[in-house]
């Protein structure tokens, strides 16, 4: 990278999108699920898309996020056309730069706590490498567990834990890497209040003491509120602008 | 013909690419990133899921096991067939037809100065009618075709297994120190007890003939006690009782390895699954050693039974019914505990029902009486029409060197007839020889043949040598024949230029050139039956791949976190084909293990199901064989292996593909 995109990188918004267009097909029916949505999201910011459901909430946050391909537009990652790069290059950024919560956690059922939260690192790991590297990342993310209230709960496997034990111990794991950008698709959605204001506070932690970079999309205004800003997302488009 | 697969140049280029392709295997599997690993290990190992590799290492297993058993037993009877061909015969042959080969004794000598000749040896054979006037007066006299082989016993038995197939005179091979009481070139000499009974009648004492079994017996079933050691089954108890021992290890090595939380129902398992082990293991032991029974008589039954005494029964079936109640009261105390919902779907609840099932199995094959036994089973018998001794006639057309039929006056064929007498039966095992060949010796064949030699009758007429119908020859190293078969190609015509009286119509071959026929038969039935074995196993393949099909959809979700993580298309795309390579290694190995054991158990195990079933599953009217014939042939063996776990892991492909091409956000966008 050049040095004036290292600085626009450095100093710009971590994640632009713009004009982006989704379309789902059901057979020779086309369904637009987003219209031309642009947004930027700044450094340490921490934004909340707010809609009804169908509003394209969680489409718009798989686009930002690498995980789908948009029809038309572009996503911007850290002064990176995301697009333009090869499949490798977004794959690697969704393992290092970037970390997912989602509403039903989606840990795997087999691993225990422990063993979701250091996915992420044997996904990049060589089984070479891995009885050399193995002691730090498990260091590591004994110390995300702890911080996290998880430390009795390591040895469990998810079907073993209380909703709000599985979403921080998916957050443990969207998190084990440290990631620059989080993105939470309605993380509270699938829990009691107190416990989705539990998760919030966390949420708020790491963007506010750690300066962790956070994209939420939900349904409930009471949660959006607790977000630096946030944007409206109707029909698949963006009310007021991004 | 023994062969060392081992030295075969294909051979040694496989085994390099395989090890070239497990080396590259190799590399790949450790620097491909570890969530594979780890995942597939918990596929494979972890909950109900475990029964799925099993269900899919089944179809591999049963193939493996299939084309190894099946292709042992035919290639046995090819191989036997084969083995007895060339003990009947020889390593070349050389035949100058019915016409005969004059100097034949000449030639002999000149082939045995090549190379790697051991012995060379005349044989007259030629086309008879045997005549067998059974012993029982009410029995009429029976008249078959037979081949009339004239043979020098003492070379013939060098040249062949011609002595091993005799039924007096055979030479124990575990005790050869009996070749004394019949020395080979007195084979077809008649014993004095018998010339002295022909001598009692008043006939001349007739020259001796060696008569296929089928010529002059009948087949008479009969109950036949043999031994047979049956100890597999504690051979497969105690493997029983490791493989339980094993599992109970792993199930609490598991629960140990469960970081700060431990279930008491894996605790409880694996206690219990050690302590049925060793209860079972103590049992075998005890039996062993003669603690807790007297040692077995030698024959202590004439079945194959359960526990013989009152008191081994007792405690096989209180085994049993202590291990069900151990069973009961533990399921009872897991379901209590409070993982119970989910206890019977994790690898403990498994293990559980495995080790449970295993174990007693374990203890009722701990009751069955074991070591060798006596067990009686149907058996075909050769009942002798003719006793050792008796007479036999033997009628033949003479045929001249030219070719010519001997007409007597009156337009009618000459035909020659000796009453022989019967001094051995020849039983080779190949019903084509057995109920066809007549041995007698060489000078009487000349004469019944109209070979033998003839000095010049007047001025005009030429004397006529003695021919012989073969040159029969054995070499020194079989795999060298088809090489010396052509020096003594060369040989002959060097020969019939010295000797130019001597030309005749001469083919020179190898035994099993000379046999083409016949074991084209048994080959292609060999190779019918693996390529049918083949095509089953392709349905095997299409079972497997709907399995790894069905378990990549039923993984879709774990697909689309994997790749929310970073995880690459292919690379959680090889996950499943990893999975898919897996297990068809376990279903391989089973299916070996299993093939094995039952080639090497195969007479206990067909006593088995023969008495349990009460059918004959290999009649020896049929076969004409003692035992099941097989052959192990480890190159079949590794290819087979090979075959069915490359099979497996491309069957795999169905199930990886899926999970390569899957969008993490077609599993993740809701639920």
């Amino acid at each position: 990278m050049s040095e004036p995109l290292e600085k626009q990188a450095r100093d710009g918004p971590i994640l632009e999108a713009s004009g982006l267009v989704k379309d789902y097909w059901m057979g020779p029916s086309r369904l637009r699920v987003l219209q031309g949505v642009s947004l930027s999201v700044a450094r340490g910011e921490f934004l909340c898309v707010l809609g009804p459901s169908g509003s394209g909430k969680s489409t718009l946050l798989h686009l930002l996020g690498l995980l789908d391909r948009p029809t038309e537009g572009r996503v911007v990652f850290e002064g990176q056309d995301a697009f333009d790069r090869p499949k490798r290059w977004r794959d690697r950024m969704r393992n290092e730069a970037i970390g997912f919560v989602f509403q039903f956690y989606y840990l795997m059922p087999d691993l225990t706590v422990l063993g979701n939260t250091l996915l992420p690192a044997m996904v990049r790991t060589p089984a070479v490498v891995w009885p050399f590297a193995r002691h730090r990342y498990r260091r590591e993310a004994l110390g995300v567990l702890k911080d996290l209230g998880l430390g009795e709960r390591v040895g469990h496997l998810p079907n073993e834990l209380s909703g709000g034990e599985r979403q921080r111990a998916a957050i443990a794991r969207a998190l084990v890497h440290r990631p620059r950008v989080l993105f939470a698709d309605e993380p509270t959605g699938n829990l009691d209040s107190a416990t989705g204001a539990e998760i919030m506070k966390v949420l708020q932690r790491l963007n506010r003491k750690g300066g962790l970079t956070v994209v939420m999309v939900t349904h409930d205004e009471r949660i959006a509120r607790q977000a630096d800003r946030v944007l409206h997302l109707q029909d698949g488009r963006l009310q007021g602008g991004g | 013909m023994e062969q060392s697969w081992m030295a075969t140049p294909w051979v040694i280029a496989a085994l390099a690419g395989a090890g070239l392709i497990a080396l590259g295997l190799g590399a790949l599997v450790l620097t491909t990133s570890v969530y594979k690993h780890v995942i597939c290990t918990k596929y494979l190992f972890s909950g109900w899921k475990a029964v799925v590799p099993l269900v899919s290492a089944m179809p591999a297993a049963l193939g493996v096991f299939l084309l190894i058993l099946v292709f042992a037993i035919m290639d046995g009877f090819a191989q036997d067939t084969r083995e007895v061909t060339r003990g009947t015969l020889a390593d070349i042959i050389v035949d100058a037809h019915f016409e005969g080969l004059p100097y034949y004794d000449d030639f002999a000598a000149r082939i045995e100065k090549i190379d790697c000749v051991e012995v060379a040896t005349p044989v007259v054979q030629t086309f008879a009618m045997v005549r067998v006037k059974p012993r029982f007066p009410a029995v009429r006299a029976t008249v078959q075709p037979c081949l009339l082989i004239g043979i020098r016993p003492g070379e013939k038995a060098l040249v062949g297994r011609f002595q091993q197939y005799l039924q007096r005179q055979k030479v124990p091979e575990d005790d050869p120190s009996k070749a004394a009481l019949f020395p080979a070139d007195q084979l077809l000499t008649v014993p004095p007890a018998f010339a002295e009974a022909q001598r009692e009648r008043g006939i001349p004492v007739r020259p001796g003939a060696v008569v296929g079994i089928g010529l002059v017996s009948y087949p008479v079933k009969e109950v036949k006690a043999q031994t047979v050691d049956v100890s597999t089954v504690v051979i497969l108890a105690w493997s029983l009782v490791g493989v339980l021992a094993l599992g109970a290890a792993a199930v609490g090595y598991r629960a140990m390895r469960r970081y700060g939380h431990t279930t008491p129902a894996a605790w409880l398992a694996a206690l219990y699954l050690l302590v049925v082990p060793a209860i079972g293991a103590a049992l075998l032991a005890a039996r062993g050693v003669g603690l807790l029974f007297p040692a077995d008589p030698p024959f202590p039954s004439p079945k194959l039974t359960m526990a013989g005494s009152s008191g081994e029964t007792w405690l096989t079936w209180g085994g049993v019914a202590a291990l069900a109640i151990v069973w009961i009261v533990a399921a009872v105390l897991v379901f209590l505990s409070r993982e119970r919902r989910f206890f019977w779907l994790r690898p403990v609840g498994l293990m559980h029902f495995l080790g449970g099932a295993a174990a007693l199995l374990a203890f009722w094959s701990s009751g069955l009486q074991y070591g060798p036994h006596r067990v009686e089973q149907e058996q075909v018998v050769d009942e002798l029409a003719v006793p050792y001794g008796g007479e036999i006639v033997v009628s033949t057309i003479p045929i001249s060197a030219r070719g010519a039929i001997g007409i007597e006056a009156g337009g009618v064929p000459k035909v020659n007839t000796r009453a022989l007498t019967l001094v051995d039966t020849f039983k080779s095992g190949f019903w084509e020889s057995d109920a066809s060949h007549v041995y007698v010796d060489f000078g009487v064949a000349q004469a019944l043949a109209g070979m033998d030699g003839r000095p010049a009758a007047g001025p005009d007429e030429s004397a006529a040598p003695a021919r012989a119908s073969q040159i029969q020859v054995k070499v020194r190293d079989p795999a060298r024949s088809a090489a010396i078969v052509e020096r003594i190609r060369d040989a002959w015509r060097q020969f019939v230029a010295d000797r130019p009286d001597a030309a005749a119509m001469v083919s020179v071959n190898t035994w099993e050139t000379q046999q083409k026929t016949i074991l084209g038969v048994v080959e292609m039935e060999k190779n019918i039956t693996a390529l049918m074995l083949g095509m089953m196993f392709l349905g095997f393949g299409v079972l497997i791949a709907l399995i790894s099909y069905v378990m990549a959809y039923i993984k879709s979700r774990d697909v689309g976190i994997l790749k929310a993580l970073g995880a690459r298309d292919v690379g959680v795309g090889s996950l499943f084909l990893g999975y898919g390579f897996i297990v068809g290694l376990l279903g391989t190995a089973a299916g070996l293990v299993g093939a094995l054991l039952m080639i090497h158990y195969l007479d206990p195990i067909e006593v088995w199901v023969n008495q349990t079933l009460h059918t004959d599953v290999f009649p020896r009217t049929t076969y004409y064989f003692e035992h099941i014939p097989r052959h192990l042939s480890a190159a079949w063996c590794v290819g087979v292996s090979l075959s069915v776990l490359a099979l497996s892991t491309l069957a795999s492909l169905a199930g990886g593909l899926l999970a390569a091409i899957k969008q993490p956000v077609e599993t993740l966008r809701n639920e």
